[in-house]
């Protein structure tokens, strides 16, 4: 017979931990579901709409889900306070959005273990935002990664799609090995693996703790790796341009979002809990070299390429570096002042916006089964393709950053951040972000060349091959959706950049995302 | 008639885009309907600024009487649009907010990015000298776009929305969001309908303007939150953070002046690479003369006319109210001495083209110099000159395009040397040529001399000692050099023995100056006439904003003590003169 003790946690777990984890869990039921179903039928759009319902309902029971009035204070895997709120909606989001990209891409007989897979990733990135102890976020992570390990191999066609697949799986298992290690020098300092618990023992005990730096550093290669930061970035060229054009747009937004919803996460716990306010903390210098770093070689290696899906790659790594000066400035600003975590769940959400809809129109412009290769296979689309072009163009200048897109509102919103981060500083370290924020400019500068080279191709030059447009209706649809995002957070971003700021305030923590 | 201001600001600026968006999508089916909407645009926009225009002088006229009290006392004043969209009562700050940043700090409302548009003496020749110049860009380009006319059309009016927005804006990220803009639709029309190399052109004009933006974006960011570090409030309005800006520096704690100083001279750096970028300043206006020579007419009109005017406009906003102390102790030395050796340079390098576009455009880097020259006399006669002299240069650079076009259209070549005693053929072309030519040199009676008399008297009246002689020496030697070439241009071009190029007989014959092209030209000279004739309306309208703008520099100016006598410099002596 279980003491009282021993019951009331088990009661409080499944209240607290599987109530929580319901939608993931019919998400993952429907995957298996639709994994059986694809051994008797081979049909994508059957298995494309089996998934698109399975992600609609997942979403309502998410929706739908009364939170334990007591979670602030349970020792619980789960948490349903407002990031977890945010990170699964932008995982929802993206899931649809990446299902529509798919819809037609898939050969027919393994649209089901396509689709299955991307249900399964979907409820890996939800339960990212949600996890509230070190085991179940790294779970989590798997659960993002492994999907992803058999949807990059499943297409099978050639040398060089497998070439990718195992080059990924290989760093991907890497890593992650590398981040438990980290999780595990941490665990060995505190003593506990809960969030909470621990941003508490390290808050008593002070900075200084050689384990706990080499932990840090871990953690953040275990997950720079996703969010392709410089040292860790040299597989995502190859893979981007060994795999097909929604794989890439997959590989480009998924791990992003995995990769920073675990930062900030794991930030008040780990990255800005015992610091002096002022001073130069020493995880606040490592993310300022990861961003300045990434920042530069994305942008000085975009400009050599010719390969759309190479160039695409290092946009993306620059990108991440972007965000990644965002997080530098939370890691300064702890709290205080024009926050860096808002800016960088901002840029996150811009930045899958315009680089999911490039990728579709790449799709969108395909002739035949010939994907849209070189820089060149873009030349005269202007004429040939207006609406197509026109949309290209919005995400290009949205990459670039110029005003009226989404990528502007998040550029100006990271140098916001960078530049209050820099007022915080103290005597001796003054000048540090200011810097960063130059870095950021001249990098913005540079990046336009490259961006700005295709603008010039499309309309510019003259087509040297007839295109004809072999896309779908899901693939426009993808294009039409964030064009309209593009811009609605380019013109009109009030009203998403308050309700990111309500998510990431550090109060949010004890706050239910669906408080009464 | 100033209740219906607001609205007239935004038609002002909303026409032009609903026009381009009609332009692009008619003109696909009807070809001649896209250049025929574009002119209604165009002229609708016109009517409009005059009712602006006709509404807000007065107004501005009356306001000279508050001039003699803003010397000597010691109350902030910073500036005050009028027909400010969606206030209560067209004068207080907008409530239309495009962006509220959320502030963790409580005590003030989530700071606001805000739709904040205005009219006040800096901008609002300016807005009626884009409106203006936007009717001879239409019209040139009548006959010779023929393909993808409606492109061209649509992405005319859009630029004309992006120069207009610079103008009217008076919050710190609307106006770098204007700014931006500007380059896009620039960037197709050289691209795509511009000369030889006109792809090289489009790109070098878009990317070195870019950067020199981006800094400036940091620039204005980091002020923003320099002001929001050390009074807590986070506005982006830019009357506002004048206030702010005039109040933090009265504070008398040395530590705080010293985080000032600092703080002024990076953001005063940052923001002037893009300005001096877009003026464009010596060593930064390589873009310049093959985006002129490379665009087509109308382009460079707009160009030349409107667009170099936004960065002299940006420091005259901007820079000098924000960052009066790094303006006196960096600004002068520096963007003097650019200033100074552009208008050499940029004369000299003139002097030496045999192309006729590259030569003017290279004009235009001496006369922006000049303009520059008066700003930083940091007094009001000097500003009053550099903001003329600003008009003054887009009417007649803008006309010299013009009329370039116009020869460019006949002869289909623009070297010197093909041309000789074209005034023999073309009466009406060279009479108009000479008139804008004089204009752009100086001659009393016209437009150039008011601005230049004007900025030279500022200049003298600099008080660093032997400098401010130099620096009026280099300027008026300038002027000669600009006579010069202007004048060799005109002996080998117009006239002498008559030489002209290689005709092609199916083009028919050819002819002097169209009615289209007299209507093209014909009011340019008519506003440089009028201008040089009778400006004090012009001047009159601008001198409460100038006067501040001075005031709050020579305050500084005077203010620039030894530490231990600030406390007993009570009130600064009579800054205006």
């Amino acid at each position: 017979m279980l003491p009282f003790a021993e019951l009331d946690a088990v009661s409080q777990s499944l209240r607290h931990v599987f109530a929580l984890a319901i939608p993931e869990a019919f998400l993952l039921v429907a995957a298996c579901l639709i994994y059986l179903g694809g051994t008797v039928r081979a049909s994508r759009s059957l298995w494309a709409s089996a998934a698109l319902t399975s992600l609609l309902l997942a979403f309502w029971l998410f929706w739908k889900q009364e939170p334990p009035a007591d979670f602030a204070v349970s020792v619980s895997a789960l948490t349903p306070d407002r990031l977890s709120g945010l990170v699964h909606i932008l995982a929802y989001a993206g899931g649809v959005l990446l299902l529509f990209l798919f819809w037609n891409d898939v050969p027919d007989e393994r649209s089901a273990d396509f689709f299955a897979c991307l249900l399964i990733l979907v409820a890996g990135l939800s339960l990212v935002g949600g996890a509230n102890d070190l085991l179940t976020m790294f779970l989590a992570l798997e659960l993002i990664s492994i999907p992803t390990y058999v949807l990059l191999y499943l297409p099978r066609s050639g040398e060089r799609p497998q070439e990718a697949a195992i080059k990924y799986f290989l760093l991907s298992i890497f890593s992650s090995a590398v981040l438990l290690f980290g999780f595990s020098y941490v665990y060995g300092v505190t003593g506990s693996v809960h969030l909470s618990a621990i941003s508490q023992r390290l808050s008593a005990m002070g900075s200084g703790s050689e384990l706990l730096r080499m932990a840090t550093v871990m953690i953040v290669a275990g997950l720079a790796f996703r969010i392709t930061a410089v040292p860790f970035h040299f597989y995502a060229p190859d893979v981007f341009q060994g795999v097909s054009n929604s794989l890439a747009a997959m590989l480009s937004v998924a791990p992003k979002l995995a990769g920073f919803a675990a930062l900030v996460r794991l930030g008040p716990s780990l990255f800005w809990a015992a610091t002096d306010v002022g001073g130069l903390s020493q995880t606040t210098l490592l993310f300022w070299v990861l961003a300045a770093l990434t920042m530069t070689v994305g942008n000085v290696l975009g400009l050599l390429q010719t390969d759309l899906r190479r160039l695409l790659a290092y946009s993306s790594i620059a990108h991440g570096g972007y965000m990644l000066v965002g997080l530098a400035a939370a890691t300064q600003l702890r709290g205080d002042g024009l926050r860096g975590v808002d800016a960088v769940f901002f840029y996150l959400v811009a930045y899958a916006a315009m680089t999911l809809g490039a990728f579709a129109v790449l799709n969108a412009l395909r002739a035949g089964h010939c994907d849209v290769q070189t820089i060149d296979d873009l030349a005269g689309v202007g004429r040939n393709q207006p609406l197509l072009a026109l949309a290209l163009m919005l995400f290009l200048f949205s990459l670039i950053g110029l005003p009226l897109t989404a990528g502007f509102a998040g550029k100006l919103l990271l140098f916001l951040s960078a530049l209050s981060a820099e007022e915080q500083l103290a005597e001796g370290s003054q000048g540090v972000f200011a810097l960063l924020a130059l870095i950021g400019a001249l990098n913005a500068a540079a990046g336009a060349y490259y961006y700005l080279r295709l603008v010039g191709i499309m309309y510019l030059r003259e087509s040297v091959k007839p295109q004809a447009s072999a896309s779908g209706w899901p693939v426009r649809l993808t294009v039409a959706i964030c064009v309209v995002l593009t811009l609605a957070l380019g013109i009109y971003p009030t009203r998403v950049v308050s309700a990111i700021h309500r998510a990431v305030v550090p109060e949010s923590a004890l706050v239910a995302w669906r408080a009464p | 008639m100033l209740d219906h201001l607001p609205t007239m600001l935004l038609v002002m600026l909303g026409l032009p885009v609903a026009a381009a968006v009609v332009v692009a999508a008619a003109g696909a089916r009807v070809p001649s309907a896209a250049r025929a909407i574009a002119l209604l645009a165009v002229v609708l926009n016109l009517i409009v600024t005059a009712f602006v225009v006709k509404d807000v002088a007065p107004v501005l006229h009356e306001r000279n009487s508050q001039i003699e009290k803003i010397a000597g006392d010691n109350r902030i004043r910073t500036f005050e649009p009028i027909g400010v969209p969606g206030s209560p009562d067209g004068r207080a700050p907008t409530q239309w907010s495009l962006l509220a940043i959320p502030v963790s700090s409580t005590g003030f409302s989530p700071a606001m990015i805000s739709f904040y548009l205005g009219v006040d003496g800096l901008n609002l020749w300016l807005i009626a000298l884009t409106n203006f110049l936007m009717l001879p860009s239409v019209l040139i380009s009548w006959t010779t776009i023929r393909e993808r006319a409606n492109e061209y059309y649509a992405w005319l009016l859009i630029l004309q929305t992006g120069m207009l927005g610079v103008f009217l804006a008076f919050d710190v990220v609307l106006f770098y969001v204007f700014f931006e803009l500007t380059l896009v639709p620039l960037f197709f029309v050289i691209g795509i309908w511009g000369g030889p190399a006109r792809r090289e052109a489009a790109r070098k004009f878009f990317l070195f303007t870019l950067a020199g933006s981006l800094i400036t974006l940091l620039g204005l960011v980091g002020l923003v939150v320099a002001i929001h570090f050390k009074t807590g409030e986070l506005t982006f309005a830019i009357p506002r953070l004048v206030e702010l800006m005039q109040l933090q520096l009265r504070v008398p704690d040395t530590e705080s002046i010293e985080f000032w100083r600092t703080v002024q001279l990076v953001c005063f750096l940052a923001m002037s690479l893009g300005f001096a970028v877009k003026v464009p300043l010596f060593p930064v206006h390589t873009w310049l003369p093959l985006a002129h020579v490379e665009a087509p007419t109308a382009g460079s009109v707009l160009l030349a006319g409107v667009l170099l005017k936004l960065g002299t406009y940006a420091f005259v906003r901007l820079c000098l109210p924000l960052v009066p102390d790094a303006v006196i102790s960096v600004g002068v030395p520096l963007i003097g001495t650019l200033a100074a050796v552009g208008v050499i340079y940029g004369s000299l390098c003139a002097f030496s083209q045999r192309d006729i576009k590259k030569m003017v455009a290279y004009s235009s880097v001496a006369h922006l110099g000049f303009c520059m020259l008066g700003i930083f006399a940091l007094n009001t006669v000097g500003l009053t000159g550099g903001l003329l002299q600003m008009i003054n240069h887009g009417l007649s650079t803008g006309g010299l395009f013009l009329l370039v076009g116009m020869l460019y259209d006949r002869y289909h070549t623009r070297m010197m040397d093909d041309y000789s005693g074209v005034a023999a053929r073309l009466k009406l072309l060279a009479i108009a040529m000479v008139i804008i030519c004089l204009s752009s040199v100086g001659m009393p009676f016209l437009n150039g001399f008011i601005g230049e008399m004007l900025i030279l008297a500022g200049v003298m009246d600099m008080p660093i000692g032997l400098g401010a002689f130099i620096l009026a020496a280099v300027g008026a030697a300038g002027l000669v050099l600009g006579a010069w070439y202007l004048f060799t241009m005109l002996r080998r071009v117009f006239f002498g023995p008559l030489n002209l190029p290689h005709h092609d007989p199916n083009q028919g014959p050819v002819s002097d100056l169209t009615l289209r092209e007299l209507a093209t030209i014909v009011p340019v000279i008519a506003a440089c006439l009028y201008i040089g004739l009778y400006p004090q309306p012009m001047i009159a309208t601008t001198q409460r904003d100038v006067a501040l703008i001075a005031d709050i520099v020579q305050t500084r100016q005077n203010l620039r003590l030894p530490m231990d006598k600030l406390a007993l410099a009570a009130q600064p002596e009579n800054p205006i003169r």
